[in-house]
């Protein structure tokens, strides 16, 4: 196996290792200190709790037309990061990032369900890839801010939906340095169809707090295609529902009746109520009891359904009452 | 109470199934349009040295 010498020394040294890490830690300290970027972080926390952009000024000078504050706080990332990177060769970039040969994203800062990031889009990577077939809109705000590249990008704006499908308005825009655009995600989705160069972006993003769920539309017909959860600590919280149910955790089931029983997402509730049958035949048998009785929820019916099925399966089911605690 | 032990297999799901977070039906689509990116990677890069 060929080792290159640098990486040869790097694993023979593990304080070269832990020095390379330390410059690019320092950078990105030296960057969040810098007096501009400070105050953006500091206002971060603010703006996830839910104030409005408006409220929190540093922020909003990011996006806003024809403020230089977004190019300066990216190009101040970049300058810091690139002298580091001049020190330490196999340095690793502190903030999570991500690239497929198309889309590069670094995260610059986060807060909760707020998120800043650098977007890149890379034109001839872009060309390459097939024409969008569909679209989607996920319960988030988006505000952008195009720092450098020029781009032919579409607007979908969703006009109407119901439970199969949705009807769009589409319309096509241009984007290039300066370009700001801030849309509510739940009703607006961006398609980039062609960039020249590539386009880089600053981007702030605000996903709801219990988002509801993402849904993929075709372009062509607007059938509804797909839906995903719109938050991952639901998809977490599912998956945990799932190996505690395969471990037989019979202990889990008060847990699951609660969050099947509490405000959150349809999925999410009616997976915990499977679970919770599954472990617990009582509990669940009451908790699927309790929400199919509930007026204005919209597990009712099926639990309405489930509760008729079950009893008519395990006749000794409608014997069972209402939790008497 | 005798009960019933109730096989997962056999309860249903609701009508309309919903997907894991960041799952799309069109996996080639580039995702420049929201923060989905953004959210799953801070899962995939647990070393979170600086941020």
């Amino acid at each position: 196996m060929n080792i290159h010498p640098v990486l040869r020394a790097l694993g023979a040294d593990p304080a070269l290792l832990r020095n390379s890490l330390e410059t690019m830690r320092r950078s990105a300290a030296r960057w969040r200190e810098r007096d501009e970027v400070a105050g953006v972080l500091a206002q971060m926390e603010g703006f996830a709790a839910g104030l409005a952009i408006e409220e929190c000024p540093a922020l909003a000078a990011l996006f806003r037309q024809g403020d230089c504050a977004a190019r300066e706080l990216a190009l101040g990332f970049v300058a810091e990061t690139a002298a580091a990177l001049a020190n330490a060769s196999l340095g690793y970039v502190g903030a999570p990032h991500f690239a497929d040969g198309v889309l590069s994203t670094l995260l610059l800062a986060r807060s909760g369900n707020v998120t800043l990031s650098l977007v890149a889009v890379d034109g001839a990577g872009l060309s390459e890839m097939p024409a969008p077939v569909t679209v989607d809109f996920s319960d988030c705000e988006i505000w952008s801010h195009v720092l450098s590249g020029t781009a032919r990008a579409e607007q979908v704006e969703r006009i109407g939906c119901d439970g199969n499908g949705a009807a769009f308005d589409r319309r096509m825009l241009r984007l290039g340095p300066g370009t700001v655009f801030n849309r509510d995600a739940r009703r607006f989705a961006l398609l980039v169809h062609e960039v020249e160069g590539s386009l880089v972006s600053l981007r702030l993003q605000r996903r709801r707090a219990a988002a509801a769920p993402t849904r993929e539309y075709a372009l062509a017909d607007g059938t509804m295609v797909h839906q995903a959860a719109g938050n991952a600590r639901d998809s977490r919280s599912e998956l945990m529902m799932a190996l505690l149910g395969r471990m037989e955790r019979a202990d889990a089931a008060p847990l699951l009746a609660e969050l099947a029983r509490e405000a959150g997402a349809a999925a999410l509730r009616w997976q915990a109520l499977r679970e919770c049958l599954a472990l617990d035949t009582l509990t669940g048998f009451r908790t699927l009891s309790a929400v199919a009785d509930t007026v204005d929820d919209e597990l009712a019916a099926p639990a309405r359904a489930l509760r008729a099925r079950l009893v008519k399966t395990h006749p000794r089911l409608a014997e069972i009452g209402p939790c008497q605690a | 109470m005798d009960l019933p032990k109730i096989d997962i297999a056999s309860l249903p799901d609701l009508d309309v199934m919903t997907g894991i977070f960041g799952s799309m039906l069109e996996a080639a689509r580039v995702q420049c349009s929201d923060d989905t990116v953004v959210i799953l990677m801070t899962f995939l890069y647990e070393l979170n040295l600086t941020i």
